[in-house]
């Protein structure tokens, strides 16, 4: 494995070979503009639906920003934003800052049962937070950790580890031992080794662990739910959430919040896109 | 740590001094994995233990209590666990169409036409909203007064309207179709990577003996698929079992009655509503049987392709 980007893009025909029929073209053309608009539909439904007052909205016509203009007195929205950034970056960091060690450990600092370690660590990953979820939420109130972030951002951190050690573990085979050894004969020491050599040629795939965690924590119901007891501390995807289902909020309100709360994921999504990719096809497409 | 520790008197100095480093190597290595263990330890591996120990207890999250197997008879005599693994195996029936179609999207995507990548993003973009907002959505489109009514009026079934949240019959229907759309992106991009590393010489080859579209797709294009039609279908089955807590919890509720209620739902459900812990840790062990050997299923492929 050389880089951690992959091309979605097929690769490039000789032109003389195909020669594309013109109506088939269009109609495809067609096919795939009617696709569009059914993935663009909730961007649609979330719009239209906030630019509209309540009352607007149960009789179907008309257009204002009331939804907009009053809505942080229904959604506290400059906090839950607050609270899903501090969340999701301290988890990610956590995240980093565990799985990058241990991976360099068991590519390159092969130990003991290293391998079989490496293989429960990997296995965790198939064990969905549903399964375990009475005794981890019992365990984490009895830490007194469900008061501030501290809970959610733990398990955030411990369900998302699995995965960034697979990946640095798989990542790091790729670095030719010599290099690490070098390192130590020059007297780097084997932290020095690790900051000075791997990390910078680990940046994609921190990137993609990175990337990927972002979206997942962002958009994640069940932790924030569950771990942060303080409604003032509550992320943006519970706020929605619980919001929704109250049932008597103004749908064009949590529209408008929808919509809030779906921008900084769509925008990592679209300007990392190939790191999603690459994350998503770990260990089948080398 | 078996390794014996070579002495400065040792009689082959080169030899000790490599071993020292090898120590010193593993020893780092240790360390370095040790807080990544640690944490899956603790978050992770003690509370399958603490499960498996408490499905036997009457739990309340304060006091536990040891009743023995009692709690697996009530559990398996209870009707709700029987109408959340079957709905869960009714919602297998959606797996097909989550993997069909993005199929489809993928092949023609990968014809190239004027803008493809724009349409591949704008096909991409649902993946990164949140499911709970995709949820809300949903219900919008379902409820009464809401998107899926329209089309049918302006189709011109005038008189006919649809509530399929709110009838136990339609609403699992109604989560199935919502879970289908949430998986086409990330299948999508998945079939369309795998597209990618097809080599385009067989398909010409193919082309100039004759072969039409439909035969290639056949012969060449879904064969050389099939190890991501596999992942997909993984990952796939294994959203169905985890991942559609956001989407019920927006959408019905688990509801009405137990109608959409799955695995997932119903040990939120059995813990948090009903303060039932006992009962909804052993839930939580029969999904973690279920993710399991989904799970094995899944190495299986990984391992295979190495």
């Amino acid at each position: 494995m050389t880089a951690l980007e992959t091309n979605t893009e097929p690769r490039r025909e000789p032109p003389s070979i195909k020669k594309p029929r013109r109506v088939g073209r269009w109609i495809l053309f067609a096919v795939m503009m009617v696709v569009a608009v059914v993935m663009l539909y909730p961007f649609w439904v979330m719009i239209i639906t906030s630019l509209k007052s309540e009352p607007q909205f149960l009789s179907g016509g008309g257009f204002s920003w009331l939804s907009w203009s009053g809505l942080t007195s229904v959604i506290p929205i400059g906090q839950e934003l607050l609270s899903s950034t501090i969340v999701c970056s301290s988890s990610i960091l956590i995240i980093l800052c565990v799985g990058l060690p241990a991976g360099f450990a068991f590519s390159k600092l092969r130990f003991r049962m290293s391998t079989v370690v490496f293989l429960v660590i990997v296995s965790a990953m198939m064990v969905p937070l549903q399964a375990i979820l009475m005794p981890e939420f019992v365990n984490v109130t009895r830490l007194h950790l469900t008061g501030g972030y501290a809970g959610a951002v733990l398990v955030y951190a411990a369900l998302g580890t699995p995965f960034s050690v697979f990946l640095f573990t798989t990542y790091f085979r790729g670095v030719p031992d010599e290099l690490i050894e070098a390192g130590i004969v020059d007297g780097l020491g084997y932290f020095g080794a690790m900051w000075r050599l791997v990390l910078p040629i680990a940046v994609p795939a921190i990137a993609t662990v990175t990337v990927l965690q972002f979206i997942q924590i962002w958009d994640d119901l069940l932790v924030g739910l569950l771990f942060i007891q303080n409604t003032s501390e509550r992320p943006i995807t519970v706020g929605l959430a619980v919001l929704a289902a109250g049932r008597t909020t103004s749908i064009p309100a949590l529209m408008a919040g929808s919509l809030i709360s779906a921008f900084p994921a769509m925008v990592v999504y679209l300007g990392f896109q190939r790191y999603l990719v690459k994350g998503l096809t770990m260990g089948i497409d080398r | 740590m078996t390794t014996t520790i070579p002495t400065a008197t040792a009689p082959f100095a080169p030899k000790a001094r490599r071993m020292t480093l090898k120590r010193r190597r593993q020893m780092a290595g240790v360390v370095f994995a040790l807080p990544a263990i640690a944490l899956v330890v603790c978050f992770i591996g003690i509370p399958i233990g603490q499960a498996v120990y408490y499905s036997f207890t009457q739990w309340n999250g304060l006091t536990s209590q040891w009743i023995g197997t009692a709690t697996w008879t009530q559990a398996f005599h209870n009707t709700n666990l029987w109408t959340a693994l079957r709905n869960n195996g009714l919602l297998l029936l959606s797996v097909p169409f989550a993997l069909a179609i993005p199929l489809c999207i993928a092949v023609l995507l990968h014809q190239r036409v004027a803008g493809w990548r724009i349409f591949r993003s704008i096909y991409f973009l649902p993946t990164a909203i949140s499911w709970v907002v995709l949820g809300l959505v949903a219900e919008r489109f379902f409820a009464y007064q809401g998107t899926l009514n329209s089309i049918i009026h302006a189709l011109g079934f005038s008189h006919t309207s649809t509530n399929m949240l709110g009838y136990e019959s339609d609403a699992l229907i109604a989560l199935g179709i919502t879970f289908v759309f949430t998986m086409i992106g990330t299948n999508t991009m998945l079939f369309l990577t795998g597209l990618a590393t097809l080599d385009p010489s067989l398909e010409e080859a193919a082309r100039i003996d004759g072969a039409g579209r439909w035969r290639i797709f056949r012969s060449i294009t879904l064969p050389h698929l099939s190890r991501f039609i596999q992942l997909a279908f993984v990952m796939t089955v294994i959203a169905l079992f985890s991942a559609l807590f956001s989407l019920i919890f927006v959408m019905t509720g688990g509801g009405p009655g137990y109608a959409t209620t799955t695995m997932e739902y119903l040990i939120y459900e059995t813990g948090f509503n009903q303060g039932d812990f006992g009962t909804a840790a052993l839930y939580g062990l029969i999904l973690f049987v279920i993710t399991g050997i989904i799970g094995v299923v899944q190495l299986r492929l990984i391992g295979s392709n190495e």
